[in-house]
């Protein structure tokens, strides 16, 4: 069996260095990786911003403070972007 | 109300929203401090002081038709009115059914007193002063109830409404006895009953159904709790199977008829319970001071404690919200309690000892 493996996981690798196409060029995975970022921050920016809202229509001197905690989640699309740039 | 309340059924619930802006309003509610300095004042300057606070527009809509105490109370009725309104308006989905079912107490305080009204022949803008305008009931069928001239009429507007059959019950029991009791209790039971009517009996533990359910059963158990205690203290010979509200998980029917009897054995009781840790002071103040006023004041007072609880450590669910209504509440009794009793002319002390400060 664990022979078995080793050679599934030989192929694998051969298949690699053998030079064919990977399945997504490295620039489409890149923006990809953006793409899922921004989309999970923008989830996260939902809550965030609907409860932000909210403290700011009780009380205006929460905007600063509503601001900063909605734009936080942003933070992984900036992480995100780091990837793009290695790349490229 | 109840046309937009099934717009906004269709919704998924906003909790961040609405919590936010509850959270907001718990923390502006009074403290200590402001309780301190209201005791000290006279009826004319606690309406001064209020006059600054969140108060103000009731305050001022109402100072041209009433002056003092009654001032106050009507404006703190306005006020509570218009903040429950307000949760109504803000929530969708979900969170607002469980906040309108809670709502629904205020349809039972507003037919309680039009019927109290009605038996002591009081006059319809006074009855109207003293409702309570924030529960599910239609502007209109306020209007119609006030308009009202017997509690037969009212028992047959409130057909259709969830109070309709046991109303209906309860006015032969009436008609025979001419006591307002049955009637009362008619209503208090269809609401407690129907609020936990169509809920899962054990939802999972932390959905937001669970913790609903959990806080209601909390506030049913100590509300037979309450009826059990005046019941063995004053000795009365009631059943007290007819004041039970089904729904809690402290006490069964059978269990409260046996206990409503013997009250050492009901303290020992509630002491072996879940509540037994929340209660502890409480009981033990009962015990010494045999004094149930004063239970009843720490039964409120643990009550919003767990409801504070429930609230922090499960922040996105309906708890904030009903942590802020029962506040709320609070808040209201206890400046309501302030302005009666010094217009009664009672010591700063002796009021304060009224109030349930957390």
């Amino acid at each position: 069996m664990i022979e078995n493996i080793a050679l599934v996981v030989n192929a694998v690798l051969q298949e690699g260095t053998t030079g064919a196409a990977p399945a997504i060029p490295a620039g489409a995975a890149a923006a990809l990786a953006v793409g899922l970022a921004a989309l999970g921050s923008g989830y996260a920016e939902r809550g965030i911003g609907a409860a932000a809202v909210g403290a700011i229509a009780e009380d205006d001197s929460m905007f600063g403070r509503g601001l900063i905690l909605t734009v936080l989640p942003e933070t992984l699309v900036i992480l995100a972007l780091v990837v793009v740039f290695i790349l490229g | 109300m109840s046309s937009q309340g099934t717009a906004k059924r269709g919704r998924s619930s906003n909790y961040e929203y609405v919590i936010a802006r509850v959270r907001s309003r718990r923390a502006s509610l009074f403290d200590d401090d402001d309780y301190r300095k209201l005791v000290r004042m006279g009826t004319g300057e606690i309406a001064r002081f209020m006059e600054e606070t969140e108060y103000e527009s009731e305050m001022n809509a109402l100072g041209s038709r009433y002056s003092g105490v009654d001032l106050v109370e009507y404006a703190l009725n306005r006020n509570l009115a218009k903040h429950f309104d307000d949760l109504l308006r803000w929530s969708e989905g979900a969170l607002y059914d469980y906040i309108a079912r809670y709502l629904r107490k205020f349809d039972v305080w507003n037919v309680k007193t039009v019927i109290r009204g009605l038996y002591a022949d009081s006059d319809a803008t006074e009855v109207e002063d003293d409702l309570i305008r924030a529960g599910e009931f239609s502007e209109r069928r306020i209007d119609q109830l006030l308009n009202a001239g017997s509690i037969e009429e009212v028992v047959e507007q409130l057909d259709d409404t969830i109070f309709g059959d046991s109303l209906a019950e309860a006015y032969e029991v009436y008609e025979e006895s001419n006591v307002l009791v049955p009637l009362e209790n008619a209503v208090d039971r269809a609401f407690y009953e129907m609020m936990l009517d169509g809920l899962p009996d054990n939802p999972e533990i932390d959905s937001p159904t669970g913790l609903y359910v959990e806080f209601l059963e909390a506030e049913v158990d100590f509300r037979n709790l309450r009826n059990a205690l005046r019941l063995a203290r004053s000795g009365a010979d009631i059943d007290p199977s007819e004041y039970y509200i089904e729904g809690g998980k402290l006490f069964d029917e059978q269990s409260l008829a046996q206990l409503a009897s013997n009250f050492d054995g009901l303290v020992a009781a509630v002491r072996e319970s879940t509540y037994g840790d929340d209660l502890d002071q409480a009981l033990g103040a009962l015990e010494d001071a045999e004094n149930l006023i004063e239970f009843e004041r720490a039964l409120d007072a643990a009550l919003l404690e767990y409801a504070d609880r429930l609230s922090n450590r499960y922040p996105l669910s309906v708890c904030p919200v009903l942590s802020y209504i029962l506040a709320k509440e609070r808040e209201v009794d206890n400046i309501r309690a302030i302005a009666r009793g010094r217009e009664a002319g009672l010591e700063p002390d002796e009021i304060e000892q009224e109030l349930v400060i957390l």
